[in-house]
């Protein structure tokens, strides 16, 4: 079961990004992609991309060094429209808060070039899980990815926590899939890139990586298809009192 | 493998973290009035004369050199400590005013916004003052200008006294005595 090409195997390859095109298609019918015009590219041709190396890895014809090589055209892609995702959450989170927006935006460009440098810094220092430049290369590169990838989710998670910024539902369940996909992706290619596991262990990494991506683009489908609940906030319980203690204490006020 | 196994845990820490955030920011279903509760008082004054350009003069030419840099960590200490309740009680005034912002009542939406962009603005001079202020304790001399910390936090106050008389005219509320 848990082999590669298995059933499971192939459904878990094909089905999550399958429903990734769908869910893109959903929110265009829906006349949402206006609003998240980089979610719904990177929903269609992440998946399409994903689609394409499957047919890649299952066509008798396509050889192995052309099998890396779109591998590495769909990781290009893939990588490219996650960030344009990042900026865009970014974007309509702080478009509401014009007084922190400015400090968001520089701190996330700081701290985006803090992570390449030390994403770089960490592919510096492994040492390459394969004699194949593609291939070792695509491993760190993916590692590299990730790095960058959850450090801004995370700082985006915290900046937002600190400020008590309130998310766009929409925007917090895209994050919330991208984060959970890229911890779990994270970890793996860091195993994969710097610890040289075992083909059986590769395998397993591979079936937790399309399962995570599954978990993930179900959240997604959560966030786009299930209305927001209404939330009712009550007026304030106020003491009972009157105009003047108001006055009174707006004219303490004035007087500090 | 060491390098994988940080890493590892890198990952680990942060899915922890990105779902303790997710918990704890869910939207706020406490009343307002519990948050009101949570709004600790400030004494202005003391906090002005704390950062007093004035007062810190007065004192070095009053103090001999190493003395005035005891007192002046101490009294850096204190403006700290008023500024890190600025800070929270500005990020209580953001709660509370994020739900008041979907009022139907066009004015107090209106005035949950200001509130809401004061409160902000407030917490982020909050935190560049405080860096500041641990930057100073490092050097005492060096000039301290929180200035914005006390004009921010005064123009806060007015805005959620604004808000609370909008929400409910003919009642007070009772954030407006603790600010």
């Amino acid at each position: 079961m848990l082999q590669a090409h298995s059933f499971l195997w192939n459904y878990l390859w094909v089905a999550p990004n399958l429903l990734s095109v769908s869910l893109g298609c959903l929110i265009v019918r829906r006349g949402l992609n206006r609003q998240i015009p980089a979610f719904v590219a990177f929903l269609i041709l992440a998946g399409l991309g994903d689609l394409a190396l499957f047919g890649a890895d299952i066509a008798p014809f396509v050889s192995a060094r052309n099998y890396w090589v779109v591998a590495w055209a769909a990781l290009l892609l893939e990588a490219v429209l996650k960030f344009f995702v990042i900026g865009e959450v970014l974007s309509k989170l702080l478009m509401p808060y014009s007084s922190v927006s400015r400090l968001g935006r520089n701190l996330v460009s700081g701290s985006g070039a803090i992570l390449v440098l030390l994403a770089g810094l960490i592919a510096g220092f492994a040492h390459g899980d394969n004699p194949f430049r593609l291939i070792s290369g695509f491993h760190l590169f993916e590692q590299t990815v990730f790095v960058v990838e959850l450090g801004l989710i995370v700082f985006l998670f915290l900046f937002a926590a600190y400020f008590q910024l309130s998310w766009d539902r929409l925007s917090f369940g895209i994050l919330l899939g991208l984060s959970i996909s890229a911890c779990e992706h994270l970890a793996t290619w860091a195993v994969i890139a710097n610890a040289s596991p075992s083909e059986h262990t590769r395998t397993l990494f591979g079936f937790m990586g399309m399962a995570t991506y599954h978990l993930c683009v179900l959240i997604w489908f959560y966030y786009v298809l299930v209305p927001q609940k209404v939330v009712t906030m009550s007026v304030l319980p106020l003491p009972e009192n009157n105009l003047a203690v108001w006055n009174r204490e707006l004219e303490r006020l004035l007087q500090q | 493998m060491t390098l994988a196994l940080v890493l590892v845990i890198a990952a680990a820490l942060a899915l922890v973290l990105i779902l303790g955030v997710t918990v704890s920011t869910r939207p706020q279903l406490s009343p307002g009035s519990a948050l009101a509760q949570r709004i600790e008082p400030i004494d202005i004054e003391a906090f002005r004369n704390l950062i007093s350009p004035a007062e810190n003069e007065y004192l070095r030419r009053r103090l001999p050199a190493t003395e005035f840099r005891r007192v002046q960590r101490e009294r850096l200490r204190a403006a700290a400590a008023y500024i890190r309740v600025a800070g929270r009680n500005a990020a209580l005034l953001v709660a509370i005013g994020q739900a008041a912002r979907s009022a139907s009542d066009g004015a107090t939406a209106e005035a949950a916004h200001e509130l809401v962009d004061n409160g902000l603005l407030l917490r982020r001079n909050a935190t560049i003052a405080l860096l500041r202020i641990y930057l100073a304790l490092a050097w005492p001399q060096s000039a301290l200008a929180a200035a914005p910390i006390v004009h921010g936090y005064e123009q806060l106050s007015g805005r959620a006294m604004l808000l609370g008389r909008l929400q409910n005219p003919a009642v007070p509320v009772r954030i407006s005595g603790n600010l």
